[in-house]
């Protein structure tokens, strides 16, 4: 539906364009596109944002840190999410959104270099509950967060 | 809206556990850690510190009772460490003790990489050849032309899921030549071979699983027809192997699986260890849990070294999977050990397990170096080890029975080896548990040395080890096996081991198992390695980017080199067609703990990075990621005017 109108939106954009791109090459239903990670082409269309059901909860959050451990994330991206085999999650650098959309895609669909599908595999409340720990990393909430590092040697 | 589910059924779901929960923070930041105060405090007294040799011998030559393997790599360099023996010892001798601050740099590549840098080049038929970390591209450069132009430059493709299966950074250590061929192994787990004058590939062969969490960075050793390599993984629960692959088709010969059924460890009647404690029937699985072997780590990333006159490989095995000790009782083999093979079919003549059922993850991949030589007034065929563990060991290679093992940085988690059974004499109060934090270990995870290769020098006895003087906390928690990702137990946090140095390159004395000076480095632990010559100069890099020259008999610093990232790869020297000696480097921080350097890890959490970061909370201050080669040859004396 969103794609549609999307499609509609593109072609009036580029009256130029002489094929109009009304519907998908065979014909069937266009791909659904959950959250775009790139830019939409064309001017006035958003996508449709997906919210974390659990919002901001402290409680989803907890149980957002359990799977972390649980699942092994913290094997990959750090024990406090600090980065390693993947990236910091700690950081501002979101190369494929940071948006709890965003997030959630990720860890549902994995992406290329070695993250996991875990849509396969996980409920998608423990998705988001994983994504509510996630955004609460380095902020006031962050559940168990990671003890001072103590001074190095004196230089 | 929140339900709490129970935790174990929805992970039971996922596949096998060990363990009956799933891990929790309970215990694991119960307090801060505090670096040690001296050095007395985190490890017993290594042996007293000896005098360096006297004298050298003249020129061109060896000390009377030492003989290397030969050849040694003179003009080229063709193998990982340049010889079999893996004593990273050229004999060329133009950059000498006192030239060697006339050093400058003759050429620089970029290689566009901005990761680890391990191993180094080889040079054959006036080509230089790159193996770069992922996507583990080889570079030929013509040297016959003195600006170094590219011949060509291979792009394998390699999977990029294997990027993020990979527990230490994207690296590779090398290549091997052989029968115009260069033979390298690809991060997602394949081993491939590139024509060395057209840069075609020849072909490719299939090792692992990198879905299962399989990866290669080892680099193959080629002896005789085979090209013997190693699988990487044990921080994911893979099954440790060595597989020789036919050099003309890439054909596997044989697999020697580490954990398993003798007929897959290749353990048949030639098997012969030398102590009781390595003795039996199906070892590889009656010394784990019931199938716990299958996911047994014991993998062959490090380095492989062979004896044509016994037509031998060695090789070490790494850290036992899962991490937590407690969740595998058994010693586990054949996990962290030093193993020998029949070149020509795998099959094990002896095995030496350094550390039964690892609690540490000591990996025990180090170089093993082979050198005959005096011990104790007998010419013997010596294996040298500088382990994981902190200890230095001396095998003879013939048999696997341990002539020594003195520590060589301090050392806490044993007092040391009862060499009549060949097994450490532990402190228990650092062997780490479930659900208990162990305060500072000695040395941490990362060992009192590394990956990082040391070398030998047959002109001064001694063995020039790049250590570290790092410490750790260890807490055991549960582990939930789901392949493709790590499989742990363990929350570490490590930090330096004194306040003085982290970093220490050490002259060892072999022959009286001591070391005989200690060249500190106050930052970072060495994690790269070093290379011996004629010229009775050693050469080592730093994290912070230091490319070093020590004098080999008395450790004085001769000349330094800033390089414009750390170095985790080791030099190498060759002569050129212009008939001079040149030395090359990487520098290009990266590796398990280079990749601290990396903006995508962040240093507040002393977790990341399998818990390297608090070793690591300068690096970002001293260096940053590049990947660039570095070559170097002695300015004329009358240019520098």
């Amino acid at each position: 539906m969103s794609r549609f109108l999307l499609l509609i939106a593109l072609a009036a954009a580029h009256p130029g364009c002489d094929r109009r791109p009304t519907e998908s090459p065979q014909g069937g239903a266009p791909p659904p596109v959950k959250t775009p990670v790139g830019t939409i082409p064309g001017p006035g269309v958003q996508a449709p944002v997906a919210t974390n059901p659990f919002g901001s909860s402290p409680l989803a959050a907890r149980a957002g840190r359990q799977w972390f451990l649980g699942y092994n994330c913290a094997g990959c991206h750090g024990g406090h999410a600090g980065g390693g085999m993947g990236p910091s999650l700690r950081d501002k650098t979101w190369r494929y959104g940071s948006s709890s959309a965003h997030i959630f895609d990720s860890i549902a669909e994995g992406r290329s270099n070695g993250m996991p599908a875990w849509g396969v595999k996980l409920p998608e409340e423990h998705i988001w509950q994983l994504v509510s720990y996630i955004q609460t990393l380095g902020t006031e909430e962050e559940v168990n967060p990671p003890t001072p590092i103590p001074p190095p040697p004196q230089q | 809206m929140l339900r709490t589910l129970p935790l174990v059924l929805a992970v039971l779901a996922l596949g096998r556990t060990a363990g009956a929960t799933v891990p929790t923070d309970a215990g694991v930041d119960a307090g801060t850690v505090d670096a040690p105060k001296t050095e007395s405090d985190v490890g017993y007294a290594p042996q007293p510190q000896g005098p360096p040799p006297a004298k050298l011998p003249p020129r061109g030559q060896q000390l009377p009772n030492i003989k290397l393997i030969e050849p040694l790599p003179s003009g080229e360099w063709r193998l990982p460490a340049g010889d079999y023996g893996n004593t990273r010892y050229s004999p060329l001798a133009q950059i000498d003790t006192g030239n060697v601050k006339r050093l400058r740099v003759v050429n620089t590549m970029g290689t566009g990489i901005p990761r680890g840098h391990e191993g180094n080049p080889l040079v054959v038929d006036q080509t230089m050849y790159v193996v770069t970390p992922f996507p583990n591209e080889l570079i030929a450069i013509d040297l016959d032309d003195p600006t170094g132009p590219l011949k060509w430059r291979f792009h394998p493709h390699p999977d990029p899921t294997a990027v993020g299966k990979a527990c230490c950074d994207v690296v590779n250590r090398g290549a091997s030549y052989a029968d115009g061929k260069i033979i390298y192994n690809l991060l997602d787990a394949h081993t491939v071979a590139v024509d060395a004058k057209t840069g075609k590939e020849v072909w490719r062969t299939k090792i692992g699983e990198v879905n299962r969490g399989e990866t290669m960075t080892m680099a193959p050793l080629v002896v005789k027809n085979l090209a013997i390599v190693g699988n990487s993984g044990g921080e994911l629960g893979v099954r440790g192997k060595v597989v020789a692959l036919d050099v003309a088709t890439g054909k596997i010969v044989w697999t020697g699986y580490n954990t398993g059924p003798d007929a897959d460890v290749l353990i048949g009647p030639g098997y012969k260890p030398f102590y009781a404690k390595d003795r039996g029937v199906d070892l590889g699985v009656t010394t784990w849990p019931p199938d716990q072997w299958k996911l047994g780590g014991s993998t062959v990333w490090g380095w492989i070294s062979y004896d044509p006159g016994l037509n031998l490989i060695y090789h070490g095995t790494g850290n036992p999977g899962v991490w937590n000790a407690d969740l595998r009782p058994g010693s586990n083999h054949f996990s962290c050990a030093i193993v020998a093979r029949n070149a020509d079919d795998g099959q094990v003549k002896w095995a030496y397990q350094l550390t039964p059922n690892d609690a540490w993850d000591y990996d025990e991949v180090n170089e093993n170096i082979l050198v005959d030589m005096e011990w104790k007034g007998k010419m013997r065929k010596l294996l040298l080890h500088p382990g994981r563990t902190g200890f230095m060991f001396v095998l003879d290679r013939e048999t696997g029975e341990v002539l020594s093992a003195e520590a060589f940085v301090p050392v806490n988690w044993a007092k040391g080896y009862d060499l009549k059974t060949g097994l450490p004499i532990e402190n228990p109060s650092k062997r780490p548990h479930m659900g208990t934090v162990t305060k500072d270990i000695c040395p941490s995870s990362s060992g009192g040395k590394e990956f990082n290769p040391a070398a030998f020098s047959p002109r001064t006895g001694l063995l020039y080890i790049p250590a570290h003087n790092t410490c750790m906390e260890f807490t055991g928690i549960e582990a939930n096996y789901i392949a493709g990702t790590p499989y742990l137990g363990a929350s570490v946090k490590m930090y330096p081991g004194s306040k003085e140095f982290q970093g220490d390159l050490v002259g060892w004395d072999v022959a009286n198992a001591r070391a005989v000076w200690h060249v500190k480095e106050k930052l970072f632990p060495l994690n790269g390695g070093v290379l011996a010559t004629g010229g009775d100069v050693i050469f080592y890099g730093t994290m912070d980017g230091w490319l070093k020259a020590l004098h080999a008999r008395t450790g004085e610093l001769l000349w330094k080199f800033k390089l414009p990232s750390g170095v985790v790869g080791n030099p190498m020297t060759y002569l050129g067609p212009d008939g001079k000696q040149y030395l090359a480097i990487y520098a290009g921080i990266g590796g398990w703990l280079g990749a601290t350097a990396f903006p995508s890890v962040s240093l507040e959490d002393p977790r990341a990075g399998l818990g390297v970061t608090g070793a690591m909370q300068q690096i970002k201050r001293y260096t940053s990621p590049s990947g660039v080669l570095f070559v170097f040859a002695l300015e004329d004396p009358k240019e520098g005017k």
